[in-house]
């Protein structure tokens, strides 16, 4: 019988990938619908969203300035059939496994960095009448220096549960939601300790927004065995709700998320119980 | 260099401006950046503004969570001690 930490280890990495089949994809189901039962608590409503994002949207919010380095594009080829047959004729790849593109499209599109995303750009010019609780899973794209099977993807799979509201509706909303996992983890022994961070800036000294959360930290993660960050919790302020004219009450609206990285709780379920998730204790499936 | 009461009310009111706040409304325990008073291109204007009052420049990368909550807790991290 393998432990957890060899079956993460066999996993394989196509660019840091995990590949799952069988009782870890059940497991996998198994833990988002844990983070679906949690966001069922506030009658979060569900959205699915495609996995692009209009870089419009995102330059919106900075984007570009502050995270390029974690950003992906989807790129498609200039259309006239002169170039598409530069590629068609043969010789598609360099001796590096690089692809020898020709011209390619105008890129217009971001693929999806983080989940949440997608709700201010669709609540984008609205008047809430009521808090807003939603929630979706995406899979999302961060170019990251290393990867490593579940613990860091190029690719990975996001849970949010997002609230739009005023300010103490929001604050209430994250207290709330942080009260609840706290008594999931330590009723069910996971070594989980939650720790004040920042975004991952790039060239952060220079950027004021790095500052302000280093002074005015706005990110709580939750850290598995001092390791690995399985999730966060974040208070956006009202920075969503200006960017996107999104208001409450008369003002922009406050946001804040919960955040959940499928494939890091599955690395920390598996690091903490072991390689068979039949033999798992049933109470990680309950949400209460 | 200003004495306590002059700073804590510049400082009121330049939060105030900045806000569109009545500076009356902004007491020492006001939380400025999690009201969301500032933006955090103005925190940096406000450190410029710190360093000006106090006559020394701050080193960012020291600064620590909660430095600049409210006027109380300014005044006690980069004014308390200088002018006694």
């Amino acid at each position: 019988m393998s432990s957890g930490a060899e079956t993460v280890a066999a996993l394989g990495s196509r660019d840091g990938h995990a590949v799952l089949s069988g009782p870890l994809l059940a497991a996998a189901r198994r833990i988002d619908t844990l983070f679906a039962a949690w966001a069922a608590r506030w009658n979060a409503e569900e959205f699915r969203f495609p996995a692009v994002l209009p870089a419009s949207e995102l330059d919106r919010l900075d984007y570009f300035r502050a995270f390029p380095h974690l950003a992906t594009f989807p790129v498609v080829l200039d259309d006239a059939a002169d170039n598409l047959r530069r590629l068609s004729s043969g010789g598609a790849l360099e001796e590096d496994g690089s692809v020898r593109l020709p011209a390619t499209a105008p890129v217009r599109d971001v693929l999806t960095p983080a989940a949440c995303y997608h709700f201010y750009i669709e609540l984008a010019g609205s008047s809430l009448d009521r808090p807003r609780y939603l929630t979706t899973v995406a899979s999302c794209f961060r170019r990251e220096k290393f990867y490593r099977p579940l613990f860091r993807q190029w690719n990975f799979t996001m849970r949010e549960v997002v609230c739009l509201g005023t300010m103490e509706e929001v604050t209430s909303f994250l207290a709330s939601f942080r009260e609840a996992l706290n008594g999931y983890f330590s009723s069910r022994d996971l070594p989980i300790a939650w720790e004040d961070a920042t975004d991952p800036f790039f060239d952060g000294a220079s950027n004021p927004k790095f500052i302000a959360q280093m002074v005015d930290p706005v990110k709580t993660e939750m850290v598995f065995s001092g390791e690995l960050a399985i999730g966060s919790i974040n208070s956006h302020r009202n920075f969503f709700g200006e960017a996107f004219g999104i208001r409450r009450g008369g003002r922009p609206a406050f946001s804040g998320c919960v955040a959940f990285g499928l494939e890091r709780w599955l690395y920390a379920f598996l690091t903490r119980f072991g390689a068979e998730p039949d033999r798992w204790p049933t109470s990680l499936w309950d949400p209460a | 260099m200003k004495n306590e009461a002059e700073i804590r009310t510049h400082l009121a009111h330049w939060v105030a401006e900045r806000s569109n706040t009545p500076p009356e409304e902004i007491s020492g325990a006001t939380a400025i950046l999690e009201q969301r008073l500032i933006t955090s291109l103005q925190l940096m204007e406000l450190i410029l503004e710190i360093e000006l009052l106090a006559g020394n420049s701050l080193d960012v990368s020291r600064l620590r969570p909660g430095a600049f909550r409210d006027i109380d807790t300014i005044y006690k991290n980069f004014f308390a001690r200088k002018v006694g």
